[in-house]
């Protein structure tokens, strides 16, 4: 098996048990997200339990690309499992991280690592190559550590009497790695079972959203600690090569020929932190970091050691800091504590909003310890942090309020009783949480592919594909220079390329008049279909790729359709083709959506919070927004923003949606001929067991 | 890096000093006691002094140079490494090894260590089977004869540099036997991409893969006392035209 370990880990916690599942069994889902979804279906038989259960499974799965030359493909893992954070009900959902995990995870000869169970103390797993090991945190105080310091010890304990620097011995073969274990931790968050405790991995690789760290400290495990020295067979060496310098060669930034010299999520983009502090990039003498075979990093790593590696929603977390230093530092202590910085970052804002309106506050209608008054100070936001972490008042002390927020914005808004009534913070949009009480991300009411694709799923996409339609037309027109190219042809370049549907071009029109559309149900349809398997099973980087659109391509064409199937076949002899990868998307689609059905879902639950239907659109910044649609029928870059769904025709949306995907149009349940029809039938029996399988209309 | 390992290699540096061989970056090897010029680079002949050259080797035509400040850490060399000698994607298996630690600061979270291709290398004095060579064919560069070594480790306790640069791993081709294997500047790559294949007069898959350019190949011998000469500064204005320091 080319690209593969062969074997994954079954940790059953419950009885300390260690055995390994052959990776063959799973292999037609080819990795990843696939993987960890059918390996979730058949181990839980309940799929209706609660996320703290101890029932409940989480996968950590790697690719066939983990630990390769592939392009920004190689330093991710995909993280499943029954959530805790989502509202009402914990999603079965995923997340994902970069770094070094992966690879290490290979090279020690594992595709994946399989969490059943709940141990009766708290342990650590010490994986050393084929040898692993439960060991209690006890010997080494990791319970009650940091995210940080907990890896920091587990080094230490890893190296044994070898030094850093140098060879290190790993195991009683005499293998040697100069590197230090891979090891990804929950902080004090995670301990005390917040609902938006992460999974941190080196400084600021999080594994966020789901509330993964809250799950891994009801199973009393702190840590995975994995230290590789094998290695991973490649089908054809050469071509892997090959292809490597080719995608250099003609799509990667050239620095003799820079396109753009400013941090972006497209392929093309030069190694540049990808930091949104609200006063800019830290001036200080940095490098760029990336994640394992990346070939442009997205993170910087800096001569203070202050926000080491942090990006995106951890570097806009506090957003108001009176400094940058404190702003950076305050990001620091989100990956020491364990917690998610999209749920942060926006819930800080709204118990801001609500301390200015006199209704939270010392002694106030919600008795909050902070002290506004030093609002801007790095001693803020370590109370806060700290008060979420430990639910206490962020000094040791034991108070309400942490506890309140410990179990989320929305839950804590409820408890509060914020979300009651006519003006209610969910219906007023106050409390910017509008989907599966998860944090607003893009203003979805104007990047369309992000609220279907969100609302129709388990999280917050977080999936960049069309990031590069709203983000090149929006600043050209705000600094006054010419976009990538006129609206037509951009949309062209991306429809061309979007298999089974290229050729729709009203795939991409954005405008009010198609929000709707058929058209707009192929596109969240592809776009599911894509990230299930390119991106979440095969693991091509989500700020890196899909490659659309690309300066340094011919005509402007990026390498997308070509490049990840010549990278998947290179390493795995496989003979897979962009279009088989998008049918296996459907596949593992389909799957996931059965599992959430299995826990409740109906089509009837499927709304946005009521203020999207009733509040305008808009930027923190004010700043409009473009992206392609057609204005009296010709191209153009429109304006998307200062709009709201409409109620009655999100739900003539969601049958057209679920027509296009073979589903009960009345219910949203699958119906057995569209699962059978993709090797499903085990699944539409569950369905079925379960007064769940959908009617054919 | 720690303080263990600075000292470890500031005693071997020390060490080698005092042998008094490695100061120059000529490129005409003068083997005192044995009389002989050993000329390496017609091009501009400088003096290279060697004072227990033992054989009198040949200097390689060829070194790879880093720099360790403009590095992102993402291992695409160890990898394009391993992969082109070995046809596997592996980090313990690449002759260039880079270390860092997450949590420390710029500059000191990164290093580059690469095998030096060294004047005078203390891994060739050692080798008990002569499995240690020059190879003319491939100007000159320092391989292992994996048909003579034993992978008896002598040259990797030899080697003054931490981590030791080369590397002793089991060896499918020899059923599963311990071979030495050392940076060949790619000259000994079956799974090469180019048909010229590597060496001082190929590709190095190292440099070649880096996206950022913090690997390059020289013909000049680099200075062989301390790490200046092999580890320099790689950054230009490009570099600091995306707001990194270039000095």
């Amino acid at each position: 098996m080319n690209g593969y370990a062969g074997k994954i880990l079954n940790l059953d916690l419950n009885n300390r048990k260690i055995t390994t599942i052959p990776t063959s069994k799973y292999e037609q889902w080819v990795g990843g997200h696939g993987m960890g979804s059918a390996i979730f279906f058949d181990l839980v038989k309940d799929k209706t339990i609660d996320g703290f259960d101890p029932a409940n499974v989480v996968t950590l799965m790697t690719s066939p690309l983990s630990g390769t030359l592939v392009p920004a493909a190689s330093g991710r893992t995909e993280v499943q499992g029954i959530g805790v954070q989502s509202y009402p009900i914990g999603w079965f959902t995923r997340s994902n991280f970069g770094g070094r995990f992966s690879t290490m995870l290979k090279f020690a000869g594992w595709d994946g690592i399989v969490i059943e169970g709940k141990a009766d103390k708290p342990v650590w797993i010490d994986i050393r190559n084929g040898d692993v090991k439960i060991r209690d945190c006890t010997p080494l105080s990791l319970w009650g550590k940091d995210t940080w310091e907990c890896q920091e010890t587990i080094w230490d304990y890893v190296a044994g009497s070898g030094e850093y620097g140098d060879w290190i011995k790993t195991g009683a073969n005499g293998e040697r790695t100069t590197q230090r274990s891979a090891v990804l931790a929950i902080g004090p968050a995670g301990e005390n079972l917040s609902r938006m405790a992460c999974l941190i991995h080196d400084a600021s690789n999080g594994s966020g959203q789901g509330g993964f760290g809250a799950v891994w400290g009801s199973k009393r495990l702190k840590a995975i600690s994995v230290i590789g020295t094998g290695s991973i067979r490649v089908n054809n060496p050469k071509a892997l090569i090959e292809a490597r310098l080719w995608q250099k060669k003609n799509y990667a930034f050239n620095f003799d020929n820079l396109k753009k010299r400013w941090q972006s999520t497209e392929f093309q983009s030069p190694p540049i932190p990808i930091t949104l502090y609200r006063l800019g990039r830290p001036l200080t003498g940095q490098r760029p970091q990336a994640c394992v075979g990346c070939h442009s990093g997205c993170r910087g790593r800096y001569e203070d050691g202050v926000g080491n590696e942090s990006t995106c929603f951890t570097s806009l977390f506090y957003l108001y800091a009176k400094t940058l230093d404190i702003q950076r530092e305050a990001c620091d202590l989100l990956n020491r504590y364990g917690l998610n910085a999209a749920e942060m970052f926006w819930g800080e804002l709204y118990l801001g909003d609500l301390y200015r309106s006199g209704v939270l506050g010392p002694g106030k209608e919600i008795d909050c310890p902070l002290n506004f008054k030093n609002y801007g100070d790095l001693e803020f936001a370590e109370r806060l942090v700290k008060a979420i972490a430990y639910r206490n008042d962020g000094r040791g002390n034991t108070h309400q309020f942490g506890d309140d927020l410990a179990e989320g914005f929305v839950r804590a808004a409820e408890k509060w009783g914020r979300l009651a009534g006519d003006k209610g913070d969910l219906k007023t949009g106050r409390l910017m949480f509008p989907h599966w009480g998860l944090p607003r991300h893009k203003e979805a009411r104007s990047q369309l592919d992000w609220a279907y694709g969100t609302i129709l799923g388990d999280r917050d996409i977080n999936e960049h594909d069309f990031d590069q339609l709203r983000i090149d037309p929006s600043t050209a027109k705000r600094y006054k220079f010419k976009p990538y190219a006129p609206a037509e042809e951009v949309v062209k370049i991306y429809t061309d390329k979007m298999e089974p549907f290229q050729g729709d071009m009203l795939m991409l029109d954005f405008s009010t008049e198609n929000m709707y559309s058929e058209h707009i149900a192929k596109l969240v349809t592809w776009h599911r279909y894509y990230t299930r398997f390119w991106k979440q099973s095969t693991q091509f980087c989500d700020w890196r790729w899909p490659d659309f659109l690309n300066l340094y391509g011919p005509g402007k064409v990026g390498s997308t359709g070509i490049a990840e199937p010549k990278f998947l076949n290179a390493v795995t002899g496989k003979n897979f083709t962009f279009l088989d990868g998008i049918e296996l998307g459907r596949k593992i689609w389909n799957l996931d959506h059965a599992v959430w059905t299995l826990q409740g879902r109906h089509r009837d639950m499927v709304h946005f919070a009521d203020y999207f239907y009733t509040k305008r659109s808009f930027t923190l910044d004010g700043q409009p927004e473009y992206m392609p649609g057609r204005k009296n029928g010709r191209w153009t870059y429109i304006k998307t923003l200062g709009r709201h769904f409409d109620k009655d025709r999100f739900e003539e949306f969601k049958t057209r949606f679920y027509k296009l995907q073979g589903w009960d149009t009345a219910t949203g349940y699958p119906n057995r001929g569209t699962l059978e029809s993709l090797g499903l039938g085990y699944v539409a029996d569950e369905l079925e067991k379960n007064g769940r399988i959908g009617k054919k209309r | 890096m720690n303080d263990r390992v600075d000292k470890k290699r500031k005693d071997r540096e020390k060490e080698i000093s005092r042998r008094d061989f490695l100061k120059y970056t000529g490129t005409v090897v003068l083997v005192v006691g044995s009389g002989c010029y050993v000329a390496a680079d017609k091009g501009s002949p400088k003096l290279i002094k060697v004072k227990e050259g033992g054989a009198g080797l040949p200097a390689s035509e060829g070194y790879i140079l880093v720099d360790i400040k403009k590095c992102q850490g993402c291992t695409s060399c160890m990898l394009a490494c391993s992969l082109v000698h070995e046809g596997v994607e592996s980090h313990s298996l690449s002759r260039i090894q880079v270390i860092q630690n997450s949590f420390e600061s710029f500059p000191d979270d990164v290093t580059i260590e690469q095998c030096r291709q060294c004047v005078d290398p203390a891994c060739f004095k050692v080798c008990p089977e002569d499995a240690l060579k020059t190879n003319a064919k491939y100007g000159n560069v320092r391989m292992v004869d994996r048909d003579k070594c034993t992978g008896c480790g002598e040259c990797v306790e030899a080697c003054p540099y931490t981590p030791s640069r080369p590397i002793v791993v089991s060896d499918e081709d020899y059923k599963g036997d311990m071979k030495s294997r050392k940076c060949d500047l790619c000259a000994n790559t079956p799974y090469h991409w180019d048909q010229a294949g590597g060496g001082p007069n190929g590709k190095q898959a190292c440099v070649e893969v880096c996206p950022v350019g913090a690997i390059k190949f020289t013909k000049e011998i680099p200075a062989q006392e301390g790490d200046d000469g092999y580890k320099v500064n790689l950054r230009d204005r490009n570099w600091r035209r995306l707001g990194y320091p270039i000095s």
